[in-house]
Formats: C-alpha cells, structure tokens, sequence
C-alpha cells in the first residue's frame, strides 16, 4: 500500500507538469546534500506562474532547503552540493553565466522570523532598490509607497516612514520584509513559514495578502501548517525525507490524497 | 494597482566590486594571521645561532632568571590563588545579584591599572614602608583572615535584626570598613608585640637566629604587587565559571543533604574544577610575563634564593634591562631572545590549554542544559 | 529556655564552624580586593593632588640656636632609639648644599609660620625658601610688602617683557644673595595665602603641571611632553590597528571556512592577547628596529651612516609593536561583535541581491560598528598604559625635540618620544632626587591611572549600551 521511499521508479510519485508558457519555475531531478547528508533526493515538480504553491511536510523534510535552493541562499555554505535542475522561465539557475545577484532579485524571498534591517522604515524598502540602480527621489518615492501599499502596510507606516523599523509589531515587521522584496520587483516571491512566529491576526493578514499578490506574482509558500495551506494556496507539495510524495490541485491532495502517505499526514495520523 | 516600471540595467561593475573586496579581504586577514605567525618564526630563528654555541652557557646564564622568573610568579601565584578563587567562590554564590553587577566590572578594573603603576607603588612606597614594619606586614597575614573569621563569629551571634541589615549577600561590601579597622588595629598593636617579645627588631632576629638577609625589594613584596595584578584576571575567568555551573546541581546537592560547604566542595568545584584550572593557568602566564612590576619591585639581582626576603631578576626584567644595550648578532642578544622564545611558548601553551579546557567544559554544560 | 536557646547556639558553632565560616573567609576576599585598589586609588588621588596645594612653610629654630625653614614632607621613627626625626624640605641647594634635612623633634626648640616666607621655583638651582628683601630695576629699589606686590605684578607678564632686574633675597638664617628676576619662573608666599587663594594656585599648579615640559632633572616641571607622546603614538597604534584587525576579523568570521583550521586559528590569536609584551618588544626590536629599520638606513640614508635614521627605536617603530600587541584584542572584540549578529540580517540582504561586498559593508559592518569601538577603545587603554615594549622600540627619558614640529615634514616618525609610563618608571627609579620626584611621579601614576580607566570605562558603557540594544531587538 505505501511506496517505498527509495523507488527509483517515478511514476509513482506523478509529477503534474504545466505547459511551458504557464510553468515559471521548474525542478527538474535535484538532489541536494549538505555536508555529505542528502537534503533533497531527484526532486522533479514544476511551478505555475501567478499561481500560490504550498510546499508541505514533517520538519526535517527539505521543504525550506528546497526554498532556498531555488534562491541560491546555499553559495554561502561551501559544504553544499547538488544535482539536477533548476529553471527559473526556462534558464538554468546554476549556469554560470548567470548573475546570482540578478537571480535573487528576481527570485524574493521572506523568512520565518521578520528581519527587517536596523535603520528607518523608509531605508528598509530603499534597500534593494538602491543596490540596483540610482533612482530620482520622486521615482523611488512612488516605488516604496507601492511596495507598501501592495504589502497593505501603507496605511500603518505612512506617517512614520522614517521611524525605526525595530519599532513596528512582528506583523507589521513581517509585511514590511514582504514590502521590502517587492519593491525590487521580483517574479517569484518565496515565504519560508512567513506566519509561524506571528499571531492569529497577523497570520490572517498575510494570508490575505498572498492570496492578493498572486495576480502579480508567482508565489511559494512553505508551511508547516495545514490548515494555511489549504486556505491559500493553488497547489500543493507534499515532502517526505526530502523526497516528493504527492504533487497536485490543492483540493485534490487534502481531499482526495492518491497515496495513504499523505492521507496520513494531512489528517495528522502521521508526524 | 500597477507597478511602477523599473529597468534593470546590467551591473558587471558590482560583481567586478566584490570580487576585489573578496580577494582584498582574505589577503588582508591572511597577511594579519601570518604577521602573527611571524613572531614565532622569528624568535625561533634567531635563537637558531646559539646552537652552534653549545648550550651549557647558555644554561648557566639563564638559569637564574629562570629560577627568579618561577619565583616571581609562585610568589604572585600564592598570594592571588587564595584571594581570587575565595572572591570567586562569594561572588558566584553568595552575593546578592545586584551587588555583583557593581563588583564585578569593579574587580576587572583591576586589572586595567598599569603595571608600571604598581610597580612604582611597590617597589618605592610598599617596600620601605615594609621594610620598616616588617612584623606588622607579617602579622596581617595571620590576623587578616582571623579577623574576618571574627567578623562571622560575631554575625552568628548577634540578633537577627542586625543580621538583616548586614546579610551575608552584601558582606563583600560591608566588611570593608571592618577590615579597614582591622589592619588599622594590627598596625598599632604589632610594635609592642615586636618589642616585648621579638626583641624590637624583627629583621634584626631572622638575621641573627636565621641568617637570614632582608632585601627592600624581595619577593614578598614582588607577590603582594604581581598578586595584585593577576588577581582580577584569575578571579573573572573563575567567576565565570563556578556561575555557570547550572544551580540545578547544587540544589540538587542541597537537597540529598549535603551541607552548603560540602555542596559546594564536593559539587560546585568539581563540576567548575576545570575552569577554575584553566583560570589558575592564565594568572600564571600573566604572572610569568608581566615586565614591569617584578623590573620596580624585585630588586633584580640574579640569585638562586629561595628566601621569601631576597630580590630576583625574572627574564622579562632581564630583557627589558639588557636588550637594549645588547649588539645585535652578539650572544647576549641571542640568549634573551632565546628567553623570549621561551616565554612565548611557554604562555602560549598555557593559554591554549587554559583555552581548550574552557571550551570543553561549555561544551560540557550545554549537554547538562544548564544555563550559560 | 533560656538553656534550649544557649545549647542550641553553643551546638551550633561547635558542630558547624567550618559550614558557617568559610563563606566569610570567601567574602573577605571580595572586600581585602576592594580595599587594596581602593587603598591604591586614594593613596594616588592624595598624594598625588596633594603635591599642587600650597603647603605652609615653617620657620624652625633648633636648640643649638640654628634657624632655618622649609616644608614638612613626613615624619618616621628614629632607627634604633627613641622619638622620632622628621623629614624638612628646604630648598636653597646652591646654598646649603642639600635641598633636604632631617631633624630629631627633640632638637626643634620653637616652630613659627611667619607670613613673609616665601618660595621661588627658579632655575637652574630649584627651589629657593626664605625672604625677600628687595627688588632692584635700574636705578628703582622697592623695598618689603612693595618688592613683593613688584614682584607678583613681574611675574604677571610674558617672559619676554619682563625688565631687567635683581631680587635681594635672605635665607631663614640670614645669608643673602643676588638673583636675575630672569632665573625665577613663581613665586608664592603660601603662609599669607586664604583657602581660596590657595585652591587658585592649586588649579594653577595642577595646568602648569599638564601643559609644561619637565625641568631640573625630571624633578620639577610638568609632563607635556609626554602627554603628547603617549597620544601621539596611540594615535598611530590605532590608525594601523583597526583596519588591520577588522580585516582579519571580517575574513576569519565572514570568509574563512569554518571548519578545523579557523578554529586553531582563532585559538590562537586569542591566546595572543596573553603572550608577554615583552615579547612583542623582542619582536619589533628584532625584525622593525634591526631589520627594516636597518635596511631602510642602508637603502636611504646611508650618507648619515653610522649614526642610525630609522635603524634605531623611534615613534614609527613603537607604534608599530604596539598595534601588534593589540592586534588580538581588536580582532576579538570585532569577532565577538560579528558573530552577535543575526544570520537572518546577512540572509535578508544578500536575498535581496546584495552581493557579499554590499551585505557587509551596508548591514553587516554597520551593526558591529560599536564592538569594533570597544575593541579599539579597549586596544588604546592597553597600549597606554604599557611600558616595557617601548624600552626596546624608541622611548626616551627626555627627548629634545617633539615628533611633530613646523620642520618639513612636520611628523617624524624616526624620533624618539617621551612616554607617560615610561616617564614614570624612569623619574621614580633613575632620577637624581627620587625624593623630590617621588610628588610628581605620583602625579604623573594618577594621570596614567585615570586615562586608562575612562577609556576602559567607556569600553564598558558601550557594551553594555549594545548589550541592551540588541536585547530590545527579539
């Protein structure tokens, strides 16, 4: 009835597959071993654009090592390697002619913990954009009053923009590194558990903003939380040991499980 | 809403940046760790030449400032170990927690004061005054620890409402101005004892009965001014770790029946024991090298004495006094160098053992899951 | 009940005198530390403030009729019999020979203050104690309270526009003698003096004493000179230091692998912090001094050969030893600093596509910017109050001229230079009069003391300050 983890044979574990002018990000058999350890085995899924995919799975199960693989977060460790591919609109993210800085304003992302830089509100969202390129005043204005308006933070910091942002709430911290990303315009928005260490009220903001910046973005969302995911995401990936269980509609994995696997977990039968 | 457009121009010049940052950066930092290394190499090569020489007059000279150098330092040694590791002990677990915040950075101040400072002290006010009172000086030794002794005795007595208001948490503060009084008491009585038993004169009585001489600069004084120094680095270093053995121990202790003094014994120290090592080993490299004090206090003559009341030459003294004057390529150059050399490990090895016990026992701690 | 509670104490201290008072043992430690730096700090600030108060100056006759007056410095126990002898400084060494005299108090017949002694600091005899008689300009004489209030008004204006004239002086027991109003510097008749005229001559005498240069042997005078040296070489030490040390904390702590040998490394250089400096001295004497020192005399200024340029110990040399010594101390205070910093920080940036460079210069480096300070702070209290390095690489006990002057190119960097430390070391232990120095070299430890102490003080403050920074951060 269960399959077992080490098949080589993947047509057990069916991947859905996006026609090319739909897939943004595209996986194709990577393996990733940290320090010898194997993270991530011959993962292949692709990701639809302005769609929310919901990566999914125990703790220990490679979702957030995924997620950060697809940023290149790992050139910072040296003891990291991999296998296979990734594609990022049909270029190879680990091509050498690509320009990883470039790659990762493309490719934002948002952490567990919010982690807004130790100056003002104002300087947090300049960031990105002052690494990019040197903007007039009036220009860079109405990029950051966007980025905070898409982020539904306009509202709470418009009069304090040159408060610190240590001062803000862990919600409100949270929209702004949210904020912070989109000001560089990035085509895909990766959140890393954006909600674990928030509140209830918090968490429900910023789910109601992922589900409205997917019509601007690709977005991919680890969480550890179930529920979260059903709420709002398009599609859903089921991890197990760093392996891909079930990839699929988000309606069909919670209702419908193909493998006992994730019914087991999803009903929480299985940690 | 629509975005505002931004183009993204190419950057080849960033990139172009961080490379030669990177580059710059690792050079810098390894060119620093080699300039450190250099100061081995060079201590080494230039003590390669006395090998041709042959070494036993290199012994004979060295010998002495050896002996004066383990002198100097074991006399610094007794005089910080008992202080320091008592200071420790109070401040770690008895003292109030808001007095040990003013303490302890006061104490480490301590260790700020320059040691030509106390050298000076030392050797032109501390060893006259010495040298004329010499039966008081020795007789603090004694009454001092008496006297706080006394001071417990009296506290076990007194009324719980005095007792109050001079907790024991507090008493590193309080008992201040009781031993103030304390030595301020030894000094007046100490001359009639010295005249009605001692003959008047006790210098005069340890060289007639003794044979012993009295030197101003000796190594007593040499201990009290180089203990002076090396007690706030022994006593923060052990300090810290007799406060980071996890009180669950001894409560635990406490609470199978064992005294305050056996907990402590048998549970705080053997469970700290290594860091306490580790900190005795720092106040002994410190006390092996430190220049100044023993080059003020110590007299400086090269003799093999056991004698607490004769003057040394350590080998940091020497080298202070002789490098100077000493031809370059001579062989007095090269034997202070090779005293040098010797210093150097010597303190190295001292310290990274001190070094590699403390991290193993921070290791230690954190599989107890005690707080540090 | 009275016997329960009598037995029960008696029982007690019988059975639990070992429990009940080692403790007080341990927290004598605590309060005899105390009480020795306490004791140390007081003797410096007494004794060492003390000196610039106006002492009151005593007439003594003998009971042999002698006459003679001074200040009181101190009195001790006759060797070998009874009563005591008391120390007198008098002055007046081109006269009598001696600028001190003990006395037996038992041979003092009367002692008087009389308003109209006064003290002339002179040169080059020092000190003169006695009366003035007379002040002769030209063909004008004053005479009494007049030559006096003349004199006070001279010694008002700038030493350039002082007129020539001579001061009739008499000594206590009524020599005379002659004396160019060129030779005196003060004057002051401390006997005539109120409390607040003595505390203006106090403040006076504490600035002469940190704006001067030391005169008659290092007895007298002030230590400008060597306040100038210390700062001037610090400053040095630390402009060589801090980059140094911060690149080599930023590559061991941001670029290095972490792996065995970064850590052997970092052993390492921390176990530098307690490598003798003594050694350090060997090091810069050796390889600085002979070395490069001497290869540069070779290279450039050979015609001046023999006499060595930069072939012998000088400011350049010194600091250079000195930023070497302190070179751990700033590479583990920034370290400690780099390592406090959140991963998430060095994430954020560089997930917004900051490259290595812009992470660490923009956020990195900025957050550790107050450990890095403490680090340099806590380097310079290290390097000014060290001593026995300097002895091999380029101290003087009096060097004739600054590093800095108005002498192309202004900072010479081959001179040797004073030092506060090693002023002191070298006044208390190889001056000519340590008696008459041993004021000033008090003076001089309590400046040494209270530079190195703010500076550390300040290194606390500003961790502490971070400390509470970062805890507000979570």
């Amino acid at each position: 009835m269960l399959a077992p983890l080490h098949s080589t044979n993947t047509s057990q574990a069916p991947v859905t597959h996006f026609a090319d002018d739909r897939c943004c990000l595209s996986i194709d058999r990577f393996s990733l071993a940290y320090a010898g350890k194997t993270a991530l085995r011959d993962l292949t899924l692709s990701v639809p654009r302005h769609r929310v995919t919901a990566f999914i799975g125990p703790s220990g199960c490679g979702k957030s090592t995924l997620l950060r693989a697809i940023n290149r977060l790992h050139d910072l460790n040296e003891s990291v390697a991999h296998s296979g591919h990734i594609a990022l609109e049909g270029h190879d993210i680990h091509d050498p002619q690509m320009n990883v800085t470039e790659l990762r304003r493309r490719v934002g992302m948002v952490f567990q913990t919010p982690n807004p830089f130790p100056m003002s509100i104002y300087e947090n969202v300049a960031f990105g954009l002052r690494l990019q390129q040197r903007l007039p005043k009036r220009k860079r204005d109405d990029i950051i009053e966007w980025a905070l308006t898409s982020a539904a933070l306009w509202d709470e910091v418009k009069d304090r923009l040159h408060r610190s942002a240590w001062q803000l709430s862990g919600g409100q911290q949270q929209r702004l590194v949210i904020a912070r990303t989109l000001a560089v315009q990035p085509d895909v928005l990766l959140l890393d558990e954006p909600a674990s260490a928030l509140d209830p009220i918090s968490t429900l903001k910023i789910e109601e903003l992922i589900r409205n910046l997917k019509s601007q973005l690709t977005l991919v969302l680890v969480t550890h939380n179930m529920q979260q995911a059903a709420r709002v995401s398009d599609y859903t990936a089921f991890l197990h040991q760093g392996e891909l269980v079930e990839y699929g509609p988000t309606d069909q994995v919670f209702t419908n499980p193909r493998l006992q696997r994730t019914e087991n977990y999803i009903t929480g039968r299985v940690t | 809403m629509i975005p505002p457009r931004l183009t993204t121009p190419r950057q080849p010049l960033r990139l172009l940046k961080d490379r030669v940052a990177t580059g710059l950066i690792t050079a810098g930092g390894i060119g620093v760790l080699l300039a450190i290394l250099a100061i081995g190499i060079f201590l080494v090569w230039e003590t390669l030449p006395l090998l041709a020489i042959g070494d036993t007059l290199a012994l004979a000279k060295l010998s002495p400032l050896a002996w004066g150098t383990l002198k100097a330092a074991l006399a610094a040694l007794l005089f910080a170990i008992p202080i320091a590791l008592g200071a420790a002990i109070y401040s770690a677990l008895f003292m109030s927690a808001r007095l040990r915040t003013r303490i302890k950075p006061t104490l480490e101040m301590m260790e700020a004061i320059p040691g030509v400072v106390v050298g000076f002290i030392a050797g032109l006010i501390l060893a006259p005054w010495v040298e004329r009172h010499l039966a008081s000086a020795l007789a603090l030794i004694i009454w001092l620890p008496l006297s706080a002794g006394l001071a417990g005795l009296a506290w076990q007595l007194t009324k719980a409402r005095l007792r109050r208001r001079l907790p024991l948490s507090w008493a590193g503060l309080w008992l201040v101005p009781w031993l103030a009084l304390m030595v301020a008491l030894a000094l007046w009585i100490t001359p009639w004892i010295e005249q009605q038993w001692l003959g008047g004169d006790l210098r005069q009585l340890l060289d007639q009965r003794f044979g012993m001489d009295y030197a101003t600069r000796n190594a007593m004084i040499v201990g009290i001014a180089m203990g002076f120094a090396v007690i706030p680095s022994i006593y923060s270093l052990a300090e810290d770790a007799l406060s980071d053995v996890p009180t669950t121990l001894i409560e635990g202790a406490q609470a199978l029946g064992a005294s305050r003094w056996q907990a402590l014994w048998r549970v705080a120290l053997t469970a700290a024991g290594p860091g306490i090592f580790s900190a005795v080993m720092i106040g002994a490299g410190r006390a092996v090298g430190e220049t100044m004090i023993v080059l003020m206090a110590s007299g400086n003559t090269a003799l093999f004495s056991a004698s607490p009341f004769e003057g040394m030459r350590s080998m940091a003294a020497a080298i202070a006094i002789e490098l100077p004057e000493a031809a370059p390529g001579g062989l007095t150059y090269h034997l202070l160098i090779l005293a040098a050399l010797v210093l150097f490990i010597f303190t190295f090895l001292v310290n990274t053992l001190a070094e590699v016990v403390r991290q193993r026992l921070r290791r230690r701690y954190r599989h107890m899951g005690g707080t540090s | 009940m009275n016997d329960r509670s009598a037995s029960a104490s008696s029982r007690r201290l019988h059975f639990d005198w070992l429990n009940s008072l080692w403790p007080w043992l341990c927290a004598a430690s605590v309060a005899l530390s105390l009480l020795m730096l306490g004791a140390l700090l007081t003797l410096l600030v007494v004794r060492g403030l003390g000196h610039f108060w106006p002492a009151n100056l005593e007439q003594v006759t003998l009971n042999s009729g002698e006459t003679f007056a001074g200040q009181t410095v101190r009195e001790v126990a006759l060797p070998q019999q009874e009563g005591d002898e008391r120390l007198y400084f008098t002055g007046n060494q081109d006269i009598d020979g001696a600028r001190w005299r003990w006395v037996a108090i038992e041979e003092i017949a009367e002692r008087s203050h009389p308003v109209d002694l006064i003290r002339l600091e002179r040169t080059p005899w020092g000190d003169f104690i006695g009366r003035l008689a007379a002040i002769e300009q030209a063909d004008q004489r004053w005479e009494g309270e007049a030559a006096w209030r003349h004199l006070t008004t001279l010694l008002a204006l700038p030493i350039n526009q002082r007129p020539d004239s001579q001061l009739l002086l008499s000594t206590a027991n009524g020599q005379t003698l002659r004396l160019p109003l060129t030779n005196v510097l003060s004057a002051q008749a401390p006997n005539a003096m109120a409390w607040w005229q003595k505390t203006h001559a106090w403040g006076e005498g504490v600035w002469r004493f940190l704006s001067e240069g030391p005169r008659a042997a290092n007895t007298g005078g002030g230590v400008w000179p060597a306040i100038f040296g210390t700062v001037l070489m610090v400053i040095l030490m630390s402009v060589m230091v801090t980059p140094f040390g911060v690149l080599a904390a930023i590559y061991l702590n941001e670029i290095a692998h972490q792996g065995r040998l970064t850590r052997f490394v970092r052993i390492g250089v921390r176990n530098l912090a307690g490598v003798p400096s003594i050694v350090y001295g060997v090091f810069g004497l050796g390889v600085f001094v002979y070395g490069i020192g001497g290869s540069i005399d070779e290279w450039f200024f050979s015609d001046t050969l023999p006499s060595p340029t930069f072939g012998t110990g000088g400011l350049l040399w010194a600091s250079l030893t000195l930023a070497l010594l302190t070179l751990p101390v700033v590479i583990v205070a920034t370290e400690e600093g780099l390592a406090r910093i959140p991963e998430a920080q060095r994430e954020g940036a560089v997930a917004l596509g900051a490259t290595r460079l812009e992470m660490l210069t923009r956020i990195v480096l900025p957050m550790a910017a107050p450990a890095m300070l403490t680090g340099v702070i806590l380097a310079i209290a290290r390097a000014a109050g060290e001593v026995a390095p300097l002895m091999l690489v380029g101290v003087a006990k009096l060097a004739p001229q600054m590093p800095v002057d108005g002498e192309f190119p202004y900072l010479h960097l081959e001179r040797k230079f004073m030092h506060l430390g090693y002023h002191l070391f070298d006044t208390a232990f190889h001056g000519e009069d340590v008696q008459a120095a041993i004021p000033l070299v008090y003076a001089t430890a309590l400046l040494l003391v209270l530079i190195v102490l703010v500076l550390n003080l300040t290194a606390i403050f500003l961790r502490h300050y971070l400390r509470r920074q970062r805890g507000s951060e979570c």
